[in-house]
């Protein structure tokens, strides 16, 4: 039997725009069918290590499972570690040569493993594109910024978190206020509902309305960075070889940092630990408080449930707005032989060609163009805060001693807050510290 | 021909010939072997691989780059080493002391003819065998402003107190625990020292009229001196050590108030990745245990002879 030339050439056509035609939903970086490229067709075996975050796990899971129906002949063996663990497990078995195929680190520690030569680019065929630029036009404007390195992608977030404000509906009833008219919208506004929020009972406190983090350095940092850029300046330079620690602006931000505390928490009382970072705002012990929207399920399966409210990250000036954003992301071992590194790229672009799904299953936002168009991100809560504190954002400063320097932030941090340390003083200390550093 | 080989006379061989005692050392020598050589591989040549180290440059995965004495010079001119240093100390000097004193008296008070006696001291001994974690979990809970170590001092009428969130109490919070979980540990080895004293000694000094204070002043304590410099030695090595409490608990702060040694070596390797200024700490940190431990020896040991 015969086809006609033209019947043919019809289903050669409608295939090929199967094969490569756009999908629906945001174009994530695996985005579409699986673009044409030499996949390995040998029995391969990759390892794969993420961080343990309950829902992020069991989407992880679900991904590899699915994987499975799509490229039989790979075999993926998973290992999770803690958060904290994460770094160090990493670093120690890239050195043994025996790290994972494909990694999972916080956005801010891949600046040390590219300087280290053990991160392998993004492999362009695998993304279906012609050019690292191509693929960062999937993301939006500096969505790939943690991991590129001069001028090529290195690394993909699966999560760019925005640092917003959470408010307990509940506690401002209480306080006679309303979340979202008198939701604070600058430091000045935020002190100005202080009084009415915090509770104190003799010399106990029984309500904070407001808390920055002491629970660890990296949380510290994480507030401290855009309050400086709010106030025009920096912490390091591009280039993570200067550092501004003790500049006007980090020593203005830091004594504003102790007069909100001051006024709205008492840092001495908290149960938020590096596991339980948001104790304090889940118990309703703080009527305000800054997280990601990765948040969002631990609040909702919490008292508090749906009677919460976000609003942007509190500003110096809201005509200006500026605030950070730092995440996870995955990487591939370099030292990996090439067919490994192939299906390792196509195994991170499978996961993540379906941003709306991490959204709606692990409550990550991915930082790619047309996430807010979905149907999950219309449902889930306040999304659109999330985002627009992400498009005035800053990522989390990247430099080989980002450990060191957070350490050094939280010790200034600390010593203000616990010891009432002048700021200036505390900041030069942890500037003679960090240039110290650096200058090795 | 392989069966004609095979009834060829074997060449004599000169059999070693050992007597009883050389066979039985011999035999003694090879069980210890395993033992011998898993502390070998695994204690000593670490230990050597850290003196190496610590001349080198090393971020474990970039070779590592022999620096001399680079890092111990740097060291003696780090603030941050030299507080943490002294936080070491600290926590040494008033986590020890206390600790010999009350599991002394305990162990006493446990070998006297008291009622339920087996009860007490296994109660007493429920401390040491809790896990390190757990330990610091339960505690941080107690340490909380509604906690229970607060609610007691809130019947006396004092204000809660910010155990862990305060760099004047933090260090105080955790030699606390230190203490709670040392003592009944050093009252058993102390018990077992007392119970060898013979009871012949007491009853002599009893029909000369000593007191007894006077008994325990010039029998139980000379006689305790091997048992004493064994728990001093000890509880001094193991609380240079300590790392798991303030790890767990405050992570070395506020403002490095907790910062012992050993976190701080910790977190130099694992956390900064600078693994030859880590090793040199660690050196560091052997040479003053091993000072402290002479030193304590060579006390003990002045007017032996």
């Amino acid at each position: 039997m015969r086809f006609p030339t033209g019947f043919l050439a019809l289903t050669l056509l409608v295939s090929l725009a199967l094969v490569t035609g756009p999908a629906v939903g945001p174009a994530g970086a695996g985005e579409g069918p699986t673009p044409a490229f030499a996949f390995p067709s040998e029995n391969i075996a990759i390892e794969v290590w993420w961080h343990e975050y309950g829902p992020f796990t069991a989407y992880v899971k679900e991904l590899i499972e699915a994987y499975k129906k799509v490229r039989p002949n790979v075999t993926v063996n998973p290992t999770v570690a803690s958060s904290t663990d994460m770094n160090q497990k990493l670093t120690v078995s890239l050195a043994a040569g025996t790290g994972p195929d494909v990694m999972d680190a916080d956005a801010s520690y891949y600046v040390a493993y590219y300087s280290k030569g053990v991160l392998e680019p993004a492999n362009l065929d695998v993304f279906g594109v012609k050019s690292y630029e191509e693929l960062m036009a999937r993301y939006v404007p500096g969505g790939l910024a943690s991991g590129t390195f001069d001028g090529k992608v290195y690394t993909l977030p699966y999560q760019g978190n925005s640092m917003s404000l959470f408010l307990n509906n509940k506690l401002f009833a209480e306080a006679g206020l309303d979340p979202k008219r008198d939701a604070p919208k600058s430091w000045k506004d935020l002190m100005a509902l202080c009084p009415k929020l915090k509770k104190v009972e003799g010399r106990r406190t029984v309500r904070k309305a407001f808390e920055f983090p002491y629970h660890s350095p990296r949380w510290q940092l994480q507030d401290l960075q855009p309050m400086t850029e709010q106030f025009g300046g920096k912490i390091l330079s591009e280039d993570g070889k200067t550092a501004y620690l003790n500049s006007p602006e980090t020593v203005t931000a830091l004594t504003l940092w102790r007069d909100v505390t001051k006024a709205c928490g008492d840092p001495k009382n908290t149960k938020n630990t590096a596991s339980n970072p948001n104790q304090d705002f889940l118990d309703g012990f703080t009527a305000m408080w800054v997280t990601g929207p990765w948040a969002t399920p631990q609040v909702q399966a919490s008292p508090i449930k749906n009677e919460f409210t976000v609003v942007g990250f509190p500003q110096v000036d809201p005509a200006k707005p500026h605030t950070m954003v730092y995440g996870w992301a995955w990487g591939v071992n370099k030292n990996k032989p090439e067919k490994n590194k192939i299906v390792a790229w196509d195994f991170v672009r499978f996961m993540l060609a379906k941003p709306e799904e991490w959204l709606a299953k692990a409550g990550f936002v991915q930082p790619v163009k047309g996430v807010g168009d979905t149907e999950v991100a219309k449902k889930f809560p306040f999304f659109e805060v999330h985002m627009k504190d992400v498009a005035t954002a800053s990522w989390y400063i990247r430099s080989e001693n980002v450990n060191e320097i957070a350490q050094a932030v939280g010790r200034a941090v600390d010593s203000v807050v616990y010891d009432g340390a002048d700021p200036k003083a505390a900041l030069d200390a942890a500037q003679a510290a960090v240039e110290k550093i650096l200058k090795k | 021909m392989s069966v004609l080989a095979s009834t060829q006379p074997r060449p004599t061989r000169k059999r070693l010939r050992l007597d009883i005692s050389a066979k039985q050392a011999l035999f003694g020598y090879a069980i210890l072997l395993p033992t011998l050589a898993i502390i070998v591989i695994f204690r000593f040549l670490p230990m050597l691989q850290a003196f190496y180290i610590s001349l080198h440059e090393y971020d474990l995965i970039r070779p590592p780059r022999f620096i001399g004495l680079e890092n111990f010079i740097d060291l003696l001119q780090d603030p941050l080493f030299l507080n943490s240093a002294r936080v070491s100390i600290l926590y040494v000097v008033f986590s020890c002391v206390p600790v010999w004193v009350l599991s002394l008296a305990l162990a006493v008070l446990f070998n006297r003819e008291i009622r339920a006696k087996n009860l007490f001291r296994s109660a007493a001994f429920m401390p040491v065998v809790m896990p390190a974690v757990v330990n610091a979990v339960v505690w941080t809970f107690m340490y909380h402003q509604d906690g229970v170590v607060n609610t007691i001092l809130g019947w006396f009428s004092i204000d809660p107190i910010p155990w862990l969130r305060s760099s004047r109490w933090a260090l105080w919070a955790i030699i606390l625990i230190g203490i709670w979980r040392a003592t009944p540990y050093y009252m058993v080895i102390f018990l077992a020292g007392l119970q060898a004293i013979p009871h012949e000694y007491y009853e002599a000094a009893q029909i000369d009229g000593a007191s007894p204070w006077r008994q325990f002043r010039h029998i139980t304590l000379p006689l305790l001196k091997p048992t004493t410099l064994l728990v001093m030695v000890m509880s001094v090595i193991v609380a240079m050590k300590v790392f798991a409490v303030p790890l767990i608990m405050t992570g070395g702060g506020p403002a490095d108030s907790t910062r012992v040694l050993p976190l701080f070596i910790y977190q130099t390797a694992f956390e900064f990745f600078k693994m030859g200024r880590a090793a040199a700490m660690s050196v560091f940190l052997f040479a003053a245990v091993m000072v402290f431990t002479l030193l304590q020896i060579r006390l003990f040991s002045r007017g032996e002879d």
